[in-house]
This record gives structure tokens, sequence and C-alpha cells, in this order.
């Protein structure tokens, strides 16, 4: 194959990979990606074979810029997009009004930008594989492009250069040091400030079941959702088993039943102040009690909510600040694209906290109800001796009693809560949450219905907790004198671990999913100065000599390293003398072959005579042959002197010249 | 100390200058906007998109220093060079790096601007460059240098060394052959030997000894055969002299003294060749009797470097003026 083909074949797949890319980011579509690769082969291939007159390309020029400024102003939803149009079109065009080696690779190179507009609003993993494709064919085309325009500039006659595997070597040789480069610098370019200028992408996803108001039987409709919600990183003391059971992640609580919906009611919300280590203090001092940290990777959901395991203190959210009502429920002013914080919550102790009367009204508060619910409550409790064993009572007789389904039909016109309790006697989490809510409420015992996420999927390749959208959830919570608020989960739904089907091979995407947002997508200056602290760390606490137990090292490994690393050190620099054995550039073999017949007519050159010297003496022995030979004399200086290679019309005429002085020969040889 | 370790550094870190090609430039904006989008946005990806094109930039450097590294130029120039005809002038470039090739190296002649271009150099190997220059007149002339630089791997950046092999050649007057237009001189007349006797080392001629003949010139076998005592008589060194001698300083008009320089140098070639013993004579400059490509070498390098004295000054006389020989004058003015 020659450079130049493959130089194009590299800027066709570089396209495809912008495409790729673009469609990746949901920029473009499938159809799109398909017809533009479909266009650049078949147009390139034309335009190659036709080789139109510039006046088409001329004419295409105009095309594009009339259309791009049509689409910019008129047909575009935002700008953004026409701007992505335009710069697909850009690229078909360059390649398609390509006449010179440059031209292509301008085509191929403007698909970085591609590149720049997928990265403006995508920030999925596929990202990485995207990358890693554009890096090779990128650093393949440019030393393509390199070697064809060096040959051109060398030796423009010169056609036909190929592709050896010298320069396969190299691209991929350049295209893995690049890799190595960028990773490094990418971990240490210093994050000097925040976004000023947001390019995240808009939040397409809206779920229900996380706002302000839910009806009953909504987070029913998510539980057949197994897109993934978010992902949760517990500290390793806090994966006990009596920690973690019975664990989950709270969104958004909900004081006010109307009969179908619960809601928010006048609550009070209130930014949350930062601490002295910068992060958001959410309840003041921690309460004493087994504190559990947690970070999450929230995927955007659409929700302004923030999850997290009940009772949060403190609030570790990345350039941005977080309000929490009087219920507890934390939130960001705007729902973004992707989130990433860390919480740290109380979960076990006693919290001695008392209700004001409004707060308490707010909690007790029932819609208009038949008697049949309050006085279920009443039987069900009967003979229970206290608010916790009540509740207790009311929690477990809806769990044994009820079933779940999320088949929701209605059948009667009663209200949802008399038709679940007293007629289907089967629902989901929200029939559950709302049923025990009102019944504790109907015997005087505050109570708030809470949305949110069960625990979720343990994720052993990552070591973090999967949650999906069909993990969305709702439970109750119930306050205690001398408790303070308690978790009640009346639903007999299990565990999300329990329902996952997901392969070992999908886990351990999902799990290179989370370092890939971890690492690449949510680097940040606070993991870049939590980098250099433990490097420091490591690098001064490194003091093997100081360490009991440890005198081997300092007798022997400590010398032995030293003296390995001095014997490395000087072959390295005994390997930089040249040992080289001189090599002068070879006798091309079409002058071998002229002085082998010169020399059966008895013309051999002298020691001391130059090639331009021997050609003159030929001539001047034989003037038929002055011409020829003096042509071949040249050839050779050129080539072997010169640096230089022979076209193939040059070429051709030096064979040409040796034929004759062959020819010649044999004639004299004949007579 | 100090000083040695600075050399040192300086050998392990030659001087480079580096330009942006056009592309490298493109390259280097591109670069500059969108860190400043990924600094304004502070999306991760677009610092991950900063740092390739960064990376591309360093390993570019690095990946062309390989290239540059360790290749060792040697000047080839000729032992003649003469004003107004071309001399072949070269480089011989030698890679001595043990595993890495020099790829796409090009050289650039700044005596004549031109560039050749080497595509591979492996390593250890050699390769010979050569090119044709014509100095238009005599005397020391420097030797501009060449100087090695690629764009090697990537086209992005121009990679240059510092100029080397920078030198001082001498050249000679121009010559022309001698034909009919300098009678009286022509090789076959003027070259036929004024043989006498003399103290030189050919045989002239035996005759008897005589009283006071020196003992060590008796022919023995010649004696022995005749048996008579016979001497060998010795040809006169300067039998078969040429003196050129250069009438006038030369200057009034550069142009008379450049032709008179010539004329001169042209003859001494001649005769020389021809086998002729030459002298050269002058104001301000003297060259004694000699004959073959040493005595070229110092009478071209005479001519080459000669000035016209200030003052008028008479031609030089030696220890050999008395030496019988044909004096070819020269006019400089």
């Amino acid at each position: 194959m020659t450079a130049t083909r493959a130089l194009r074949l590299t800027a066709q797949t570089l396209v495809a990979v912008g495409m790729v890319a673009l469609w990746a980011a949901e920029l473009v579509g499938a159809g799109a990606v398909i017809l533009v690769i479909a266009i650049i082969v078949v147009g390139g291939w034309w335009h190659e074979r036709a080789r139109p007159a510039p006046v088409v390309d001329r004419v295409l020029t105009v095309a594009v810029a009339a259309f791009a400024l049509f689409d910019v102003l008129y047909l575009a939803e935002r700008v953004f997009d026409g701007l992505v149009r335009l710069l697909i079109l850009l690229v078909l065009l360059r390649f398609l009004t390509a006449r010179r080696p440059r031209d292509i690779r301008d085509a191929g190179l403007l698909t970085f930008f591609m590149l720049v507009a997928s990265a403006a609003v995508s920030l999925g993993v596929g990202f990485s594989f995207v990358l890693v494709a554009f890096l090779v064919a990128g650093t393949g085309l440019l030393v393509l492009a390199h070697e064809v325009t060096e040959a051109e500039r060398a030796s423009p006659t010169t056609g036909g250069l190929g592709v050896g595997r010298g320069v396969v070597a190299l691209s991929l040789g350049g295209a893995a040091a690049t890799l190595v480069v960028t990773l490094a610098l990418f971990f240490v370019i210093p994050r000097i400030g925040e976004s000023t200028l947001a390019l995240g992408s808009p939040t397409r996803r809206q779920v229900v079941g996380f706002s302000d108001r839910v009806e009953l039987g909504m987070i029913g409709e998510l539980e057949l959702d197994a897109t993934v919600a978010m992902r949760v990183r517990v500290d390793e003391e806090s994966l006990a088993a009596d920690v973690i059971n019975g664990l989950r992640w709270r969104g958004v609580a909900l004081d006010h039943f109307d009969g179908r919906a619960w809601t928010a009611g006048r609550r009070r919300r209130v930014p949350v102040g930062r601490g002295p280590s910068g992060a958001l203090e959410i309840g003041g001092t921690p309460s004493p009690g087994r504190t559990v940290s947690q970070e999450f990777f929230l995927e955007p959901i659409g929700t302004d909510a923030l999850f997290a395991a009940p009772r949060a203190v403190r609030l570790t959210l990345r350039g941005g600040f977080a309000v929490v009502d009087d219920m507890g429920a934390i939130s960001v002013p705007v729902p973004v694209a992707r989130l990433q914080y860390t919480v740290e919550s109380v979960v076990a102790g006693k919290f001695p906290e008392r209700l004001g009367a409004v707060v308490l009204r707010r909690h007790l508060q029932l819609p208009p109800l038949g008697p049949r619910i309050p006085a279920l409550a009443r039987e069900v409790t009967a003979g229970t001796r206290g608010p916790t064993a009540a509740a207790i009572a009311l929690t477990s007789y809806l769990q044994r009693q009820y079933r779940y389904t999320l088949d929701l039909r209605r059948t009667t016109d009663l209200e949802p809560l008399e038709e679940f309790l007293f007629v289907r006697r089967s629902g989901n989490c929200e029939y559950f949450a709302s049923a025990l809510a009102v019944m504790l409420r109907s015997l005087g015992i505050p109570a708030r219905v809470v949305t949110g996420f069960q625990l979720g999927e343990w994720n052993p390749y990552g070591e973090y907790f999967l949650v999906r959208m069909a993990d969305a959830h709702a439970w109750v919570e119930a306050f205690i004198e001398g408790a303070g608020w308690i978790t009640l989960d009346p639903s007999p739904r299990g565990s999300g671990a329990a329902r996952s089907s997901w392969s070992g091979a999908s886990l351990y995407l999902d799990a290179l999913r989370l370092r890939w947002h971890r690492y690449i997508v949510s680097w940040s200056r606070q993991d870049q100065m939590r980098a250099a602290a433990s490097l420091r760390q490591a690098a001064v606490g490194w003091t093997p000599w100081r360490r009991p137990g440890r005198d081997w090292e300092v007798r022997w490994a400590l010398p032995l390293a030293a003296v390995v690393a001095g014997g490395s050190a000087w072959l390295l620099w005994r390997s930089r003398v040249p040992r080289v054995a001189v090599r002068s550039a070879p006798v091309p073999e079409f002058y071998r072959r002229a002085l082998r017949v010169l020399a059966r007519r008895g013309l051999r050159p002298r020691q001391d005579e130059t090639a331009r010297e021997f050609a003159g003496r030929v001539g001047a022995t034989a003037p038929t042959d002055a011409v020829g030979f003096a042509r071949v004399t040249a050839a050779y200086e050129a080539v072997r002197f010169g640096a230089t290679t022979l076209g193939l019309d040059e070429r051709a005429a030096v064979d040409a010249c040796v034929g004759a002085l062959v020819r010649r020969r044999r004639r004299l040889s004949t007579a | 100390m100090s000083r040695r370790l600075l050399g040192l550094l300086r050998a392990r870190r030659p001087r480079r200058t580096i330009y942006p090609t056009r592309e490298g430039w493109w390259c280097l904006l591109a670069a500059v906007g969108l860190g400043f989008t990924a600094i304004n946005s502070g999306n991760n990806l677009l610092y991950l998109l900063e740092s390739m094109l960064l990376g591309l930039v360093i390993v570019s450097g690095v990946l062309s220093e390989q290239s540059l590294r360790r290749l060792q130029l040697s000047a080839l120039a000729p032992d003649e060079i003469y004003a107004g005809r071309p001399a072949v002038l070269g480089v011989r470039i030698l890679n001595a790096k043990r595993r890495i090739p020099a790829r796409w190296i090009v050289l650039e002649i700044v005596e004549t601007g031109r560039v050749i271009t080497l595509p591979w150099v492996g390593p250890g190997a050699e390769r010979m460059v050569t090119w044709e220059h014509t100095f238009p007149a005599r005397g020391r002339r420097s030797l501009r240098g060449v100087r090695l630089r690629t764009r090697f791997p990537f086209g992005l950046f121009i990679k240059s060394g510092p100029v080397q092999l920078q030198d001082e050649v001498l050249v000679f007057p121009a010559t022309e052959p001698l034909g009919a237009e300098r009678p009286g001189v022509a090789p076959g007349e003027d070259a036929t030997p004024i043989r006498r006797r003399g103290r030189g080392d050919d045989l002239h001629n035996l005759r008897e000894y005589r009283d006071g003949d020196d003992p060590r010139l008796i022919h023995w076998r010649v004696s022995a055969k005749t048996g008579t005592t016979m001497v060998r008589e010795l040809q006169a060194e300067a039998a078969t002299d040429v003196r050129i001698v250069l009438r006038g300083t030369g200057a009034r008009d550069s142009v008379t003294l450049e032709r008179g320089l010539s004329r001169a140098a042209s003859l001494a070639v001649h005769f020389l060749r021809a086998g002729v013993a030459v002298s050269l004579r002058g104001p301000a400059v003297n060259v004694v009797r000699g004959r073959g490509r040493e005595q070229a070498r110092r009478i071209l390098t005479a001519l080459a470097l000669y000035t016209p004295p200030i003052g008028s000054a008479a031609p030089g006389r030696t220890e050999s003026d008395d030496a019988p020989a044909r004096e070819l004058a020269v006019e400089l003015d």
C-alpha cells in the first residue's frame, strides 16, 4: 500500500471515529454516522477517479456555507447543534475536495474538534475508547502525512512511497507514548478554577418519585427500570453487616397526604453553611454514634435531591452549595448532569430531639379518612406498650399480611389507601409506606413518608453499591420520643441485590465506568492535593531503618539496591558510547552492472579515479558510449552521494543506458 | 569544576532551535483555546484532550531529539579550489547511535541555501552528501557551514541544530589553459632542458679525472672498464627553470591585478605540469625554485594571498636570482 493511500484510509478512519464520538454523545444519530462514512468512502473514491474541475469544489464550498448559515440561524434547536453540523460539513468538504496529501491530513485533523464537541456534552466511559482510537489513528495520520510531505519535498518525481513496518511501529509507539504522557499530564495539570461557563450536558432524564409531590404508584413505574441511578462507596469499617444491612439512601421526605399523593408541606429550607474544614455542616455537631462515610456518584436522573444515609451531618460537594429542609432532605439548587459528593451520616445512636407544635401538627396531618383505617390501626396495636412497640407491630402486620405487587389497577371507587388495605391487599412500596404513615398518625405518632433508594447491588470489582432506578423505594420515618426519627419499612419487597441478574462482565464494565467517572471525569483540585499529600506522606514515612524488625533492609537491601542502581547507570552510560561499524551507502545495482559490462571490455576504474573521471575515460575510449555512461554515472552520484532516489522515468532511462552498454558489448564480442 | 559540569551538560543537551510549522501553530493555537475552555468549564474531558495535545507536542520533541542526537558531521573539501571553477564540497554524516535510526534529516547548506533530505540513516550507518560550489574570487574564503534540521516525526515543529563545520578555505586564482596566445612559452618549446654543467643530481657527462675533482664523483665501474679514472659531470639544476616575475604592484586596478595573478597562476601550473622548475618573484612575494605539486601549491598559495604592497616595491631578490632561468613577466598594472 502506498503512503498516500494509507493516508487517505487513516483520515477516513479518523472521520469515522469522530462521528462515533458525536453519536456516543447523542449529538448525531446512527444514520448520520453511516451516511457520513459512506460519503467519505464513495465520495473520496469518486474524487480520486473523476478529478472534477476546481469549479465543482467552489460550488460545494458555497453550498456548504449557505446551508450552515441557514442551519445555525433557522434550523438548529441550539447553536451548538448547528455548529456540530457545520463541523461535519467542513470535514466532508475538505475530504471531498482534497487534491493534495495535506488536504487529506487537514480533513483528518479537523475531526479533533468532533471529539471536543463530544467531550463538552458526554461524560461516558465510551469516550475513553474513542479517545484511544483517535490517538492511534491521529498519530498514524501525522506520521504518514509527514512521510508523504517530506518525500515530495525531497524528490517531487518520486512516486509510490510505501508504508513500511517502521511507519506502523512509529505510529503505534508514538500513540502509546502520547497516551502515557497524556495521562501523566492530565493528573497533574492544575485545576485552577471552577466552572464559570457550564458546558455540561442538560439533564435529559426526568424521573418521577423524587420531587415535592409523589402520587401513589409513581415509584412503581421505576421498578422495572434497570438504568443505573448512582454508585455509592462506603468506608470499609461501615461495610460490617450490622451497619450496612437495612441501610437506605434517603432522598425526599414528604409530610402532607391528601389521600392520593404525598407532598412536602410548609417545610423550611435553609442553605447549608460551611464548617471550618470547608465541608457543608448539615446537622451541626455530629451526634455521638456510629458514623458512615459515603461517596456518591449520582447519574443525571433529573432530580435536585441528594441521596444519603439517614441523619446526614456533613456534606462535601465540589464547587457548589446545598439546601436542607427541616425534614433533613438535602437538595441542590439546580439539577446538573452528574454529581459527585461525599456524606457522613450517623446511623446508630440515640437522638433526643423534640418537635415543636407546628412541626408536630404537620406530621400528624391526615386526609379525610373513613373510620376503618384508624380502627385497623387500633386493632393491630392493641396490647402493645408505647409508640415504639405500636410502630413495630404495624410494620410487621403490613409486611406479613399484605403482598407486594406492581399491578396497581384500581377495582373499586374507594380511596386508594382503603382499597389497598381492605380490598386488594397488595400494592407497591408507596402503598405500604402510606398505609403505615397514616395508621401511625391515626394513633398520634408523628410520621412521614421518605422516598429514596434501597442499598443496591454490591459490585465486588469496584467495591461499591450499584443502585439502579429499579431500587427506588419509599418507606416511613416515625418520631419516637427519646429516640428521634426511626426508619420503618413495611414493604415486603426484596432487596435489589437479590433481584440482580447482572453478569460478572457487566459488573466489571460498570466498575470501569465508575473509575472513569471518579478518576477522569471528576478529577479535581482536591484530588490532586490529596494525591500529592499521600505521595509526600509515603515518601516521608518510608523510613525502614527506624522500623523494628527491618534490619535486613538496612544491612542488605539498601546497599544492594544502590549497587544495582549504580551498575544500571554505568551500563546505561556505557551503552551510549558509540560502538558502531561504519557502513557506507551501497553502490546501486545499475552502476555495478554497468561496471561489469565495461570490465568485460577492459575498462575498469582505477583506484585513484573518481566516477566522473572514469566516465571521461570511457567517453574518450568509446565515444559511442560517452553519453549513456555519463548519464549512468550522474544517476549513481545522485543516488549514492546525493541522498536521493530515482523517479520511475529516471530509473527507466538509466536502465535503457545500461541495456545499450550490454548490447554494444555483445555486438563487439560477436564481431 | 562548574565549567566542566556546564560543558558536560551542554554536550548532553545540545543547543536546539525549535520553530512550529504551519500545522504546529494550529496545534498550539488549538491547545491554548482548549486550555482556556477547559479551565473555564472545569470539564475534565476537555482537560484530557488538552493533555493529549500537549502530550503530542512533548512526544514530538522527544522523538525529533532522538533522531537528531549523535549525528556526527565531518567536512569534505578538495585540496585545491580555484576561483571561478566549481568545487565539490561535501559532508559525511555518521549516525553514531547504536539502535535508533535518524529519520528525515534535512541538511541545510548555509552557503547556498540548498537543502538535502536524508530519509533514513540507520544506526551506525554513514552517508556522504556532496554539492558543487563556485567561489568567485581568490583568497581566504569562509564556509558558512551546514545545519541539521528535522520535522520528524509529526511535521509539527522544525527542530534545528547549531550551524556546524564553519571553516575557511584557500581559493587559488583562476587558471586557464595556455595556448597559442602565449608565444614563446609553448610547452614543446620552452620545456626543452638547457643542458649545462652544474651541481644538480642528474648525469650530464663523464670525463677523465682532474686534480681537484671531488673523489665522490668518481664513476668506479666505468673507470674499471676503461682503465682510466673517470668522474661524473652533473647537470645544472636550473637548466629548465622558469621564473615568473610579477611587474607592478596591482594597486591601481583590481581587474588588471586579478587578470595578472590569474595569468601567473596559469603559467605556473602549465610549466609545473610539464615538469619544469618554476619560481615566482614579485613585489612582496618570492617563491624559490621548485617542481611538482608542492611547488604548485606554494606558488598558488602565494598568488591567492597576494595583496598589493603599500607604496612601490621592487621585486624581491634572493639567492637564486643569479641562477639561469627563463623569465616570464606578468604585468599587474
